[in-house]
């Protein structure tokens, strides 16, 4: 039976509109909190939003479903149990709130242990989480679905396509709620879009249920949740809800509609109130009497006044508290503690030791997945055949092809990851590293989630990139990224420069928790100086240089194509002009090993960066300065660095040639500083 | 000539004043206002003939006061009346939802066996869809009170002479 208000239970009639009450008194309480300084500067009201927040609420089932609640779903979460004590605490920041202890955006409400996630708010970005997690609700026959809510200018968002393709393409069980208020901030959404109602745009996707409904009605929202649900989990695909709503108040604290909106529009918007709608049909159709409306008043008023003067007892984060959650759990073995050995036999080539981790990890651990572009279809691989035959050997539900659409590869491994801590995921993030830009937001998302949340959820997620040049490339096929991608704290990045170096680091990686940024210098795959041979189940912690030479009158650090083009500058120095220098490897980005890069500093008191990257910006610019910082007083000449030229990578051999780093340069940077 | 109810909200400006021009065509004679804001659920069934005022609100919707009555409509008996629908709309700034309160009122009432008249031709009018629309007719009279306000007039008074010829008046 459908709800409507002659046959819907008076228990739950009530029972909803206590909760529409109670939320209205904090929505309209929450700017006070700012007023008086206690916080909350991000406040986004949801008064004309009640049906949809409401229903989206009660079909939400809490430790089963998982949901993305949108920084306007204050009712929503509170439909869904939350209490408003957690509310407030989340508004004014509180170390117990349970998103993420003060560390998020206020108005960001979760509750992780119930599957309420916590999101971003770079907006809509979480669609791909919630066709993420729905993936693993497939996968693992889970009776759940997920829910994503958004207000529709988000869905100008180019992944938020790519969330609905993609979820429509794998039939996930995903509820993604659209609800219309008219506005992004001031922004009218006629000048979003062409089309009136936003969820239209996906309506010739296949596998796909488009539901309108009237998302200021508590019935009609009711009624499109439970079947949005019931149709998701059937296994048909996912739904989107598009929910008319009023934005009644302004988009949030710092927002002042009057500038943009006239008397008259803001009076018919504020005539359109659910909650007074809800209370008239209540009053109209004798479900309830104005007596019982106001003592629900009472009640809510009471509930309310004691979970704020909880919350304000509430204490503080800690300042001491900024670098905790930063990094999870790293997978540590006393095997191998500085990562080096000293096996005998035959050498494996770079590409094959990857292969070969890969399928041993997937072989140990049932729950762990691959995807990418070009990485399954009989006998290709990977776009460089780097998973060739894993397909064949681990089926097509842990290793398959992704779409073109790089934000949905590492948005839906996000997702995916929140499902359960022991799934592990690696994803090929794009053909060519420097076709990764458009997954920036993604891969931002991901380094703070664990921090953004406390230590409730980490990612655990390896992202490989085939990176670098000397392959002849140009642009999008032989850049280099690890300038721009090690500046985010929270993200792992390593750059292994030998086969056993990528097998130890790439096994440590997958048995981590938190993402990694794993770079494969591509022009090494098949590279006979990176072969090398490979202890069994060989790992490496991170963090851990690797020094490949010594000598005594300067050094070089560096990593992946640079280690071995200055392994031969070395070589042609000491040849040449009888001057010894060391190589020192640093395999890891991040963590760095600063002992390392020190000790070596003062032992020979000159040292040469070099990498593949621009100079210009470039890592060596952090090497540099962390030498300088720490190890002035042992220095004898400035720390020099050779690196690409600022410019970008040439396609003409001729063109490569100049621009990238090479052994001559290298060499004749060596002779530079040791005759400085 | 039987009376004619004609329902539509009195707090209305346009829909009102196009109220009682369509009332002032049949005659004030033979037409009851009534304020469906303050009416009694009972006050339906005192017309064999009706015409409801429905303007579309927002992205295609009913307004909230016939929409709030929808419930206690179901309970009626509708079979064997005779309905025509009109409302406003704004064909410049909605053209995905045109009217669409006239077909959703007109659908809402045809499930319970009420006979629609009144059908206009949708030439002149320019929309992307309308839920009012059926095989190039709309369920009912549109008028554009913001883009073709010179045209209403004798929308209107052609649509009376309609009703009157199709409920033999």
């Amino acid at each position: 039976m459908k709800y409507g208000i002659k046959t819907t239970d008076k228990d739950k009639l009530e029972e909803w509109l206590y909760l529409m009450i109670l939320g209205r008194k904090l929505d309209e309480k929450a700017p006070n909190y700012l007023r008086q300084a206690l916080g909350w500067s991000y406040h986004a009201p949801y008064a004309g939003h009640d049906g949809i927040q409401l229903a989206i609420g009660q079909i939400f089932q809490k430790n089963i479903d998982h949901f993305f609640p949108y920084y306007r779903d204050m009712l929503s979460v509170l439909s869904a149990g939350m209490t408003v004590e957690e509310l407030i605490l989340n508004g004014i920041s509180k170390d117990a709130d349970l998103a993420s202890g003060g560390r998020h955006m206020s108005n960001h409400f979760a509750k992780p242990e119930w599957n309420i996630h916590n999101v971003s708010s770079s907006t809509g970005n979480h669609t791909l989480h919630a066709a993420g997690v729905a993936r693993a609700i497939k996968y693992y026959k889970t009776e759940a679905v997920a829910i994503s809510s958004q207000g529709e200018s988000s869905v100008s968002e180019g992944y938020v396509y790519e969330a609905v393709n993609g979820a429509a393409k794998e039939k996930l069980p995903v509820v993604f709620v659209i609800q219309d208020n008219g506005y992004g901030i001031s922004v009218p959404k006629k000048d979003q879009s062409a089309l009136p109602k936003s969820g239209d745009a996906f309506a010739s996707i296949p596998n796909l249920k488009i539901i309108h409904c009237n998302g200021k009605d508590v019935f009609d929202s009711m009624n499109a949740m439970t079947e949005a649900k019931q149709y998701a989990m059937l296994g048909k695909g996912p739904v989107i809800v598009h929910a008319a709503c009023v934005r009644i108040h302004s988009h949030s604290n710092s927002d002042n509609q009057e500038l943009y909106r006239d008397d008259y529009e803001l009076k018919y918007v504020k005539d359109n109130d659910p909650l007074d709608k809800y209370k008239r049909m209540l009053i109209r159709y004798d479900r309830i009497t104005e007596d019982e409306i106001l003592e629900i008043e009472e009640r809510a008023t009471a509930e309310l006044k004691k979970a704020h003067n909880a919350a304000l007892k509430s204490a503080d984060p800690s300042p001491d508290s900024i670098y905790e959650f930063l990094y999870a759990k790293a997978y540590s073995t006393n095997e191998y503690p500085d990562g080096l050995h000293s096996t005998e036999g035959e050498k494996i080539k770079y590409i094959d030791a990857l292969n070969t981790t890969l399928k041993e990890e997937f072989r140990a651990n049932p729950d762990t997945f691959i995807w990418g572009q070009d990485m399954a279809n009989k006998d290709k691989g990977g776009v460089f055949n780097v998973s060739k035959g894993m397909q064949q050997e681990f089926g097509s539900q842990r290793v398959f092809n992704a779409p073109i659409a790089e934000d949905y590869i590492l948005g839906t491994a996000n997702g995916m990851s929140r499902y359960d801590s022991k799934i592990r995921i690696v994803v090929e993030g794009a053909e060519f590293a420097d076709y990764f830009w458009p997954a920036m937001e993604q891969y931002v998302e991901m380094s703070h989630e664990y921090w953004r949340t406390k230590g409730k959820f980490a990612p655990n997620v390896v992202i490989r990139l085939a990176s670098g040049g000397y392959i002849g490339g140009g642009l999008y096929h032989s850049q280099s990224t690890e300038g721009v991608l090690s500046a985010f704290p929270g993200m792992r990045v390593v750059y292994p420069s030998f086969a056993d170096d990528a097998a130890g680091l790439l096994r440590t990686a997958m048995r981590s928790e938190g993402p990694t940024l794993f770079l494969e210098p591509k022009a090494l795959y098949n590279n006979p100086n990176a072969a090398t041979t490979i202890p069994n189940d060989y790992s490496i912690p991170f963090g851990k240089a690797r020094l490949l030479r010594e000598g005594d009158r300067a050094a070089i650090i560096t990593y992946g194509n640079t280690t071995h083009l200055s392994l031969k500058a070395a070589e042609k120095l000491s040849a040449e002009n009888g001057i010894e220098v060391s190589v020192l490897d640093l395999r890891s980005i991040n963590p760095l090993d600063e002992v390392a890069i020190l000790k070596l500093t003062q032992k020979v008191n000159r040292i040469l960066i070099v990498h593949e990257d621009k100079t210009f910006a470039g890592f060596g610019g952090e090497l540099s300065a962390l030498i300088t910082e720490k190890a002035f007083e042992f220095l004898d000449a400035p720390v020099m660095r050779i690196g690409s030229e600022n410019t970008p990578v040439g396609f003409n051999p001729i063109l490569e040639k100049a621009i990238l780093p090479d052994v001559e340069k290298i060499h004749k940077g060596l002779l530079n500083l040791v005759n400085n | 000539m039987k009376k004619i109810g004609l329902f539509y909200s009195f707090q209305t400006t346009r829909t009102a004043e196009s109220a009682e021009k369509i009332a002032k065509e049949f005659g004030e004679d033979n037409i009851d206002k009534v304020d469906v804001m303050t009416m009694k659920f009972s006050d339906f069934e005192n017309y064999e003939y009706m015409i409801f005022g429905t303007p579309t609100w927002f992205d295609g919707e009913l307004p909230a006061y016939w929409d709030e009555l929808l419930p206690a409509m179901e309970s009626l008996t509708w079979k064997g009346r005779k309905i025509a629908l009109f409302g406003l709309a704004d064909q410049r700034l909605y053209p995905a939802n045109f009217g669409d309160a006239v077909g959703i009122m007109a659908e809402f009432l045809e499930q319970f066996q009420a006979e629609i008249f009144g059908y206009t031709s949708i030439e002149g009018y320019q929309f992307m869809k309308s839920a009012a629309n059926r095989d190039d007719k709309f369920s009912g009279l549109i008028l554009d009170e913001d883009n073709q306000s010179e045209l209403s007039d004798e929308r209107i008074k052609n649509w009376v002479v309609q009703l009157k010829s199709e409920w033999s008046l």
